[in-house]
């Protein structure tokens, strides 16, 4: 069986993408701190993948203050995680069949 | 992509998302409760000894060695009740199984060493040097900590790092000062720890 390269999901494929999703998938919300610890990534990296997701609408980022610290969390969009879901979908049926793209 | 970067994939999503999972059910506050009571237990045990060194506990009378024994039992007892309580009401909270795979890895991996605890606990307390079972324990709680940080973030390896060696330093140098070791490390570390994740919770600044 083959999967079509146009199956697999590009934005979610880059792995620093894969990382938040697959991150924000089993929490409903994630700081942006929480993130880049957890993730080891860079302010400026995070950020600029968390764009792309959000451009793509699979992540809200929210932005809002705790006193007078500015707080940013993230999760997945109903749209995101479907788009997750589909994606792990084809990484599995690659897996089972052999599949390439 | 062929199979083998698939499969590779498929293993990155699954570290990250159990890596995310004990990440959210890392206890700020029950590790401060933890702290607190053990430091709780170091105070009873100069009340009880008069004394820094454990040893002095077989100056008791029987009666007064089993409520020892068994007041640091309840401690550890209460400690580890309120931490899996937390852990659940956390999970629930994230909309986690308290069961899931990674809470049993930690499991999995700190009981070992403990279970290693009780038994060299069982035989210095039969030879009579009861001295030693703290800086014992101190040092496989850390490698239990160590091992169960393995499949989460640095914090816990770091604090199971800072137990083995306070427990090494204790064992071979200051073991006549088990009450002190014992609130360095149950107390003062489990409270740092706690205090550290309680900040990284509410330190969420935007760049």
């Amino acid at each position: 069986m083959s999967i079509q390269p146009d199956k697999i999901d590009a934005v979610i494929h880059e792995r620093v993408r894969l990382a938040i999703v697959s991150a924000l998938s089993v929490a409903p919300e994630l700081s942006f701190n929480e993130l880049r610890t957890m993730l080891s990534l860079s302010d400026g990296n995070l950020s600029a993948h968390a764009r792309t997701l959000e451009d793509a609408g699979y992540l809200d980022i929210r932005k809002s203050f705790a006193g007078r610290r500015p707080r940013t969390t993230m999760r997945l969009t109903r749209k995101g995680r479907a788009a997750f879901r589909n994606y792990l979908d084809t990484l599995r049926k690659i897996v089972e069949h052999g599949g390439e793209t | 992509m062929n199979r083998d970067e698939a499969q590779e994939r498929v293993r990155e999503v699954q570290r990250i998302m159990e890596r995310t999972t004990l990440y959210t059910l890392l206890p700020g506050t029950p590790a401060v409760v933890g702290g607190l009571l053990a430091l709780a237990g170091c105070v009873v045990t100069l009340l009880m000894i008069r004394s820094l060194d454990f040893q002095d506990m077989l100056g008791l009378s029987e009666n007064g060695q089993v409520a020892f024994c068994g007041m640091w039992v309840l401690v550890g007892i209460v400690a580890v009740t309120q931490e899996i309580l937390w852990a659940r009401r956390a999970a629930k909270k994230q909309g986690i199984s308290p069961t899931a795979r990674p809470a049993r890895f930690a499991t999995l991996s700190l009981s070992p060493s403990l279970i290693v605890a009780v038994v060299l606990s069982l035989k210095f307390l039969h030879q009579q040097q009861p001295r030693y079972i703290v800086p014992a324990w101190i040092m496989c709680y850390g490698t239990g900590l160590y091992a169960a940080g393995l499949f989460s973030v640095r914090l816990p390896r770091v604090l199971g790092l800072a137990f083995i060696v306070t427990g090494a330093v204790g064992l071979l140098w200051f073991a006549e000062y088990g009450v002190v070791l014992a609130a360095l490390s149950f107390g003062v570390l489990h409270l740092a720890f706690g205090a550290a994740i309680l900040a990284r919770t509410r330190r969420e600044t935007v760049t």
